[in-house]
C-alpha cells in the first residue's frame, strides 16, 4: 500500500514561503497532477516529498511510514528529474541499472529488470550507447525506464515532457499514459501545462502561491473550477469573466450585463441574493457561449473584433463591457471583423465569481 | 553557443579565421617550436667537432671529407683565397696580403691583375708606407715555377692572366688581405682523408708541415653532453631530489584541493571568502614563497620562535643547514604544499561546479550514500579534471625552483631546475644546460602519457 | 471532493521514532556544516598565517627582523625602515621598473596577439580548429625550463641578450596559451546573436564587433591581462637566465640572495607578493572561469 499522506507541509526559502501549510492524500496506485504557473510551489513540494529539500513544518507519509525527515534514498521512491539527469559517464544499460545496483539487487535480476524497461520505453536497441549520442527525446525515455526499472511503489515526475518539442511531447504524453497505466504505481506528476495535466492525471491539484486552490478529478476541474485563478488557468482558451451588476426586484435576481440581462439557474438564486446592487463576476468558457448571426432576444449583441481561425475552430475576439472575451465557434461560421454577432449564454454553463475573493459559487 | 559561420558557407572558404590565428601560431613557431627544438639540438649538438675538407680551397658545397677535432695532420699545400674583412679576427688565421699590380707583359702589353705580395719587392712607398712600385722578385727554387702569376681576382682560385718575370716593374694600385688555405692530409679510423680547409681551422706546429686540428666547422651528433650530465655529481641527487618531492607532494595536494573544494562548495555563503584565500597562492611568486617559508624555518624564524615560547626548546635548531638536508626537505614540502595546492583546487571545483546538481540528487534519490555517490558519480565526473590537474602540476613540479634554491642554500640539496641555472649561470656549459631541461622535458612527457593511460585503464575497469 | 486553499494549525502527533530521527538529521547536518567550515577556518589561516609573518617582517625595523625570538604580536614596533632598506638597495628601484615593464609589454603583447585567435576559436568552425586548440593546449603543459636556456643563446646571437623586451618576448610565449583559451571562453559566452541583431541594424562585422561584443568581453579580457601581468612579476627562471644588467626584481632578488641579508630578503619577498595579491583579489571570480575552461 503506497498511499501518500501529505499533512501541513511548509517550506520556506528565507523570507519566501514557497508551500504553505499544504495538506493532500494520494491514494494507492493513484495518478495525481500538480499543476501550476512558474513559482507555484509544486516543484518544491514534490522535492519535499522526494526528501530533496526537507519540509520545514508538518508531515508527509508514504504507506504506514512517516518519511518527513528520512533522506531520499529511504523513502523507496523513484523519480524522473525535469533535465533527465542522466549520468553522462555510464551508457544506457548502467544508468538503468543504476537504482538497482544501489540496492544491491543480484546480478540476473537487475539485468532482467533493465532489459524489462528497457522494452517498455523502446530503448532496448542502445543499451551500450552513451548520452552524449542520443538525442534529448531518447534521454528521457532513459531517464523514465531507470525510474520504472526500480519497480517502486512510488513514483515522482518533475516536468518530464517540458525539454521535448511539441510534436515529441503529444507522442510521449500518450506513452507515457499507457505505460503508466501497465505498472501500479502511486504517481505525483509536476507541469506547468493545464493540457498535460488534464490528459493524464487521475486527479489535479491547482497550485498558486504554495497553496493548492483546487484537487479534484480533471473534469470537475474543468467544469467546476474552484475559483477564478483555476478557471482562469485551465481551458485553452481560459474561462472567460466579465463583470455584472447584480440586481434584485422582489423575489428575482438577476444580473445586468452591459445593458443585458442574465437570468441565473435557480439554484443559485438564493446565493446571488445577498449580492444585491453589488458586482459580481460572470465566467463562461469560450465554447459554451453560442454564436448567433441574428439578432435574438436573450442574446446580446457584440462587435466581432479579431478572428482566429484555429482550424477544428474560429475563436472571436469580442469586448462585452470593458472585457475581451474569447468566443469558439463552428469553423463554418462565417464572421469577419467588424461585424456583429449575437450571443447567448446558457445558465447552467455560467460560473458566478465572488469578485473580492475570487471565489466561484456554487449551490450546494 | 556560438554558432558556426564557417559551416554556413559552402564552397567559398572563410579565409577570416585563418588570418585571425596567424599571429599566434607564427608567434608559438618562433618563440616556442622553434626554441625548443634549438634546445634539444643543444644537447645532443657539439658545434664545431668535425672539419670539412673540400676537394677545392673554396667553400663550396663538395666534400672531399671530414676529420675530427684534434687529429694531426700533414700540410701538403697552401693557397690564399678572399675572405670577408669582418672574419679576419678569427683565430689561427693565416693570412697573405696580395697587391693589385699593374705591369708590362713580356709582349709588352698592359696587363691589370692581383698578385701574391710576397712575389713583389716594394721598392716605393708614400708617405703613409703604403707601396707603391716595386719589382717581381725572382724564383730561387730551382724546381719551382720562375714566372709570377697574375691573377684577375684577389683569389687564388680565379683565372690567371698572365706570368711575369723577375725583375718586370709593377705598380702597386690595392692591396688585400686573404686567407691562406691548406691542403691537409689525416688519418680517420684508418683511412686517409685529405682535402682543402681554411687556415683558420688549422693550428699550424713548429715543423710548418705539420699541424693540428684545432677546430671544426661542422657539428655533430653526440651524446657527450648527456654523458657529462649524468656523470655531473650533482645529477643523481638532483633526480633524487625532484622525484622524492613529487612523490611525498602531489598526493598530499589532490587530498588536500579536493578538501578545499568541498569547503567551497559546502559553504555557499563564506564561499567568496574561502575562494580568495585559497587561491591567492595563485598569485604568489615561487621566490616569495621560498623567502616566506625561510623567514619560518631559518634559524631565528618563527618555527624557533614559537618553539622557544612555548618553551619546547631551549636553543634555536637549525633546519636549514647540510647536517639537517631532511629538514630542507620538510620545509620545501611545506612550502610547494602551501604554494602550488590552489592550481588543483581551481581545476577541482571548476570540475565539481560542472556537475549538475541534478544528477547529484538522481544518484540518491536511487539509492546511493554518500560514499556510493562518491565512487561512482563524482570521482568518474571528475576524472578528466584530475587528470588535467594532475598532468600540469607533475609537469610544474619538475620545475621547482626558486624554493629550493631558498630554503636549501642551491647546493645542499638540488633539484633539476637548480642544476640547470647553475649550469647555464655560474659553468657557462650552454650544452649540458640544455640536456638538463631537455632532460626534465623527457620526464614531463612520459609522466604526462602515463597519466593519460594510467586513469583511463582504471575507468576500463571500474565501467 | 473539492479541497480548496482552508489552513488549519498542525496536529501534533509525531512518534517519538520520527522525532528521533529529525533530531538526529538536523544534529547530523549542523554537524557537518560546523566541520566544513571550521577545516575552511583552519586552511585559511594556514594560508594566512606565512602572510602575516612575512608582513610583519617587511614593516618593521630591521633590528627586529634579526631579533630573536620573533615577537608573537606582529607588526609591533610597526616601521618603514626595513622596507626604505631594500628599496634603496642597490639594483632594486631598477629592478621593479624593469619588472613593470616586462610585465605591461607581455600583457599588451599577448593580449593583442591572444584575442584574434580566442575570437577565431569561438566563433568560426574551421579546418584544423581542434588541433590548434589541441596544440595550444599541449603548449601550456610545456616547462619553460626547455625554452629558457636556447633562447638565451639566439638571444645573445640576435643581439636581444639580456634587453627587457627580449624577457617580455619569451613571457608573452609563456602566457599566449592560457590567454588564448580564456579569451576564447570569453568570446563564446557573448551569443553571436547580438552580432548578427547589430549587422541588421546597420553595423559591418568590425563595428558590430566594437560596439557591442568589446564592451561585455572587457572585464574577461582585463581579468586575463591582469593575470597575465601577475604571472610575468612572478616569473623567476626565465628572468634570472635571460637577464644581467637590466633584472626584474625577482631575478635580483635571487641572484644576491646569498650575499643579502635577512631584512633585504624579508622586504624582497613582501614587495613581490603584495601586488599579486591585490590583483588577484580583483580577478578571483574569473579565476574559476579562466581554469576551469582548460578541461576539455
Amino acid at each position: 500500500m503506497a498511499e501518500i499522506k501529505v499533512e501541513y507541509v511548509t517550506k520556506r526559502f528565507g523570507n519566501f514561503v514557497a508551500v504553505d501549510n499544504v495538506s493532500l492524500t494520494v491514494e494507492d496506485q493513484e495518478f495525481v497532477v500538480l499543476l501550476g504557473p512558474s513559482g507555484c510551489g509544486k516543484t518544491t513540494l514534490l522535492r519535499a516529498i522526494a526528501g530533496l529539500g526537507m519540509a520545514d513544518e508538518g508531515r508527509i507519509s508514504i504507506g504506514e511510514r512517516d518519511v518527513t525527515y528520512l533522506p531520499p534514498r529511504e523513502r523507496k521512491i523513484s523519480m524522473v528529474f525535469q533535465s533527465y539527469a542522466i549520468f553522462p559517464h555510464m551508457n544506457v544499460y548502467d544508468n538503468v541499472a543504476f537504482g538497482l545496483k544501489m540496492n544491491r539487487l543480484e546480478g540476473k535480476e537487475i539485468d532482467r529488470r533493465v532489459r524489462e524497461a528497457s522494452e517498455l520505453l523502446h530503448i532496448e536497441n542502445m543499451l551500450d550507447r552513451f548520452p552524449s549520442a542520443m538525442s534529448g527525446g531518447q534521454r528521457q525515455r532513459v531517464a523514465v525506464a531507470r525510474a520504472i526499472a526500480m519497480k517502486s511503489e512510488v513514483l515522482l515526475m518533475d516536468e518530464p515532457l517540458s525539454n521535448l518539442d511539441a510534436l515529441l511531447r503529444l507522442e510521449m504524453r500518450a506513452e507515457l499514459k499507457r505505460l503508466l497505466r501497465e505498472i501500479k504505481t502511486t504517481t505525483i506528476y509536476v507541469t506547468h501545462d493545464q493540457i498535460e495535466a488534464l490528459s493524464m492525471g487521475d486527479r489535479i491539484a491547482v497550485m498558486k502561491n504554495g497553496v493548492i486552490q483546487q484537487y479534484d478529478k480533471p473534469g470537475i476541474v474543468y467544469d467546476k473550477p474552484a475559483n477564478q485563478f483555476v478557471g482562469g488557468f485551465i481551458g485553452t482558451p481560459p474561462m472567460n469573466f466579465m463583470q455584472g451588476l447584480v440586481q434584485r426586484h422582489n423575489g428575482n435576481v438577476w444580473v445586468r450585463i452591459g445593458d443585458f440581462n442574465l437570468d441565473p439557474v435557480e439554484g443559485m438564486q438564493p446565493l446571488l441574493r445577498s449580492y444585491d446592487g453589488q458586482t459580481i463576476l460572470m465566467g463562461i468558457r469560450a465554447e459554451n457561449m453560442e454564436t448567433l448571426k441574428q439578432p435574438a432576444k436573450d442574446a446580446l449583441q457584440v462587435e466581432v473584433l479579431v478572428v482566429e481561425p484555429l482550424g477544428s475552430q474560429t475563436l472571436l475576439t469580442v469586448k462585452i463591457g470593458g472585457d475581451i472575451v474569447k468566443v469558439a465557434t463552428h469553423p463554418t461560421f462565417e464572421v469577419s471583423p467588424g461585424m456583429d454577432v449575437w450571443l447567448r449564454f446558457p445558465a447552467e454553463k455560467i460560473r458566478w465569481v465572488d469578485q473580492p475573493s475570487g471565489r466561484v459559487l456554487y449551490a450546494v | 553557443m556560438p554558432s558556426a559561420i564557417g559551416a554556413k558557407s559552402r564552397k567559398k572558404t572563410n579565409w577570416a579565421p585563418y588570418f585571425l590565428i596567424v599571429p599566434t601560431l607564427v608567434y608559438l613557431a618562433l618563440f616556442f617550436a622553434w626554441p625548443m627544438a634549438q634546445g634539444l639540438l643543444l644537447a645532443v649538438r657539439e658545434e664545431g667537432a668535425l672539419l670539412t675538407l673540400r676537394p677545392e680551397p673554396q667553400s663550396s658545397s663538395a666534400i672531399a671529407g671530414r676529420l675530427p677535432r684534434g687529429t694531426r695532420v700533414n700540410i701538403l699545400d697552401q693557397q690564399a683565397n678572399l675572405i670577408p674583412p669582418d672574419e679576419l679576427s678569427e683565430a689561427n688565421l693565416v693570412t697573405e696580403v696580395w697587391f693589385q699590380i699593374r705591369a708590362e707583359d713580356a709582349q709588352g702589353q698592359p696587363v691589370e691583375g692581383w698578385t701574391p705580395g710576397q712575389r713583389i719587392r716594394v721598392r716605393e712607398v708614400d708617405d703613409n708606407g703604403a707601396p707603391l712600385a716595386g719589382t717581381v722578385r725572382p724564383i730561387l727554387s730551382s724546381t719551382a715555377d720562375p714566372l709570377t702569376p697574375v691573377y684577375a681576382e684577389p683569389d687564388g682560385n680565379s683565372a690567371i692572366l698572365t706570368a711575369l718575370e723577375s725583375p718586370t716593374p709593377v705598380q702597386i694600385l690595392d692591396q688585400a688581405t686573404l686567407e691562406v688555405w691548406y691542403r691537409i692530409s689525416g688519418e680517420q679510423d684508418g683511412q686517409i682523408v685529405e682535402g682543402w680547409a681554411q687556415s683558420r681551422y688549422i693550428q699550424v706546429l713548429s715543423e710548418l708541415t705539420q699541424g693540428r686540428i684545432d677546430r671544426g666547422n661542422t657539428s655533430m651528433l653526440t651524446t657527450r653532453h648527456i654523458q657529462r650530465m649524468v656523470s655531473d655529481r650533482f645529477f643523481w641527487p638532483a633526480v633524487r631530489t625532484t622525484l622524492l618531492l613529487i612523490v611525498l607532494i602531489i598526493p598530499v595536494q589532490f587530498v588536500l584541493a579536493i578538501i578545499m573544494a568541498l569547503v567551497v562548495q559546502a559553504n555557499p555563503k563564506g564561499s567568496g571568502f574561502f575562494l580568495y584565500v585559497f587561491s591567492i597562492a595563485l598569485g604568489v611568486s615561487d621566490l616569495a614563497v621560498g623567502i616566506v617559508w625561510y623567514s619560518i624555518f631559518t634559524q631565528f624564524g618563527y618555527l624557533n620562535s614559537l618553539l622557544q615560547g612555548l618553551g619546547l626548546i631551549d636553543t634555536p635548531i637549525i633546519y636549514l643547514s647540510a647536517r639537517s638536508q631532511q629538514w630542507i626537505l620538510i620545509a620545501v614540502w611545506l612550502a610547494e604544499i602551501w604554494r602550488a595546492t590552489a592550481i588543483v583546487m581551481v581545476i577541482v571545483v571548476a570540475g565539481l561546479q560542472a556537475i549538475s546538481r541534478e544528477v547529484l540528487e538522481a544518484a540518491e534519490v536511487f539509492g546511493a550514500t554518500l560514499w556510493q555517490r562518491i565512487r561512482y558519480v563524482i570521482l568518474p565526473l571528475l576524472r578528466p579534471s584530475l587528470q588535467v590537474a594532475l598532468i600540469l602540476r607533475t609537469i610544474l613540479a619538475f620545475q621547482v625552483f626558486a624554493v629550493v634554491i631558498v630554503l636549501g642554500g642551491g647546493d645542499i640539496v638540488t633539484v633539476l631546475a637548480n642544476e640547470t641555472y647553475r649550469q647555464y649561470y655560474d659553468l657557462r656549459n650552454f650544452n649540458v644546460a640544455a640536456a638538463y631541461a631537455s632532460f626534465i622535458l623527457l620526464l614531463s612527457m612520459v609522466s604526462a602519457i602515463f597519466y593519460l593511460r594510467a586513469v583511463r585503464t582504471q575507468e576500463e575497469v571500474t565501467g | 471532493m473539492t479541497v480548496t486553499a482552508d489552513t488549519q494549525p498542525a496536529p501534533d502527533q509525531v512518534s517519538p521514532e520520527v522525532k528521533a530521527i529529525h533530531r538526529r538529521m538536523l544534529r547530523r547536518r549542523r554537524f557537518s556544516r560546523a566541520l566544513s567550515y571550521l577545516v575552511g577556518i583552519l586552511i585559511s589561516l594556514w594560508v594566512l598565517i606565512p602572510i602575516l609573518f612575512i608582513t610583519s617582517m617587511a614593516l618593521t625595523t630591521p633590528a627586529e627582523v634579526r631579533s630573536f625570538p620573533k615577537g608573537v604580536l606582529p607588526l609591533i614596533p610597526l616601521s618603514f625602515d626595513t622596507l626604505e632598506f631594500f628599496l634603496r638597495s642597490r639594483g632594486i628601484i631598477p629592478g621593479i621598473i624593469n619588472s613593470v615593464v616586462v610585465a605591461v609589454i607581455t600583457l599588451v603583447l599577448s593580449t593583442l596577439i591572444a584575442a584574434p585567435a580566442g575570437y577565431a576559436i569561438s566563433r568560426f568552425v574551421f579546418r584544423g580548429r581542434d588541433a590548434f586548440r589541441l596544440s595550444i593546449l599541449a603548449v601550456r603543459a610545456f616547462p619553460i625550463v626547455i625554452l629558457s636556456i636556447p633562447l638565451a643563446v639566439v638571444f645573445i646571437n640576435v643581439g636581444i641578450y639580456d634587453s627587457i623586451f627580449a624577457l617580455a618576448l619569451m613571457h608573452t610565449a609563456l602566457a599566449l596559451p592560457t590567454t588564448v583559451l580564456v579569451l576564447s571562453s570569453v568570446f563564446s559566452s557573448i551569443p553571436y546573436e547580438l552580432e548578427e541583431a547589430a549587422m541588421v541594424f546597420g553595423c559591418s562585422p568590425v563595428q558590430a564587433f566594437r560596439h557591442v561584443v568589446l564592451p561585455l568581453v572587457l572585464p574577461g579580457i582585463a581579468a586575463a591581462a591582469i593575470f597575465t601581468f601577475v604571472l610575468s612579476w612572478n616569473e623567476v627562471f626565465a628572468a634570472t637566465i635571460l637577464t644581467i644588467q637590466n633584472r626584474t626584481l625577482p631575478a635580483q632578488v635571487l641572484v644576491t640572495l646569498n650575499q643579502s641579508s635577512e631584512p633585504y630578503q624579508f622586504a624582497g619577498g613582501f614587495f613581490m607578493m603584495i601586488p599579486a595579491l591585490i590583483f588577484i583579489f580583483f580577478i578571483r571570480r574569473y579565476l574559476f572561469n579562466m581554469w576551469g575552461q582548460i578541461t576539455k
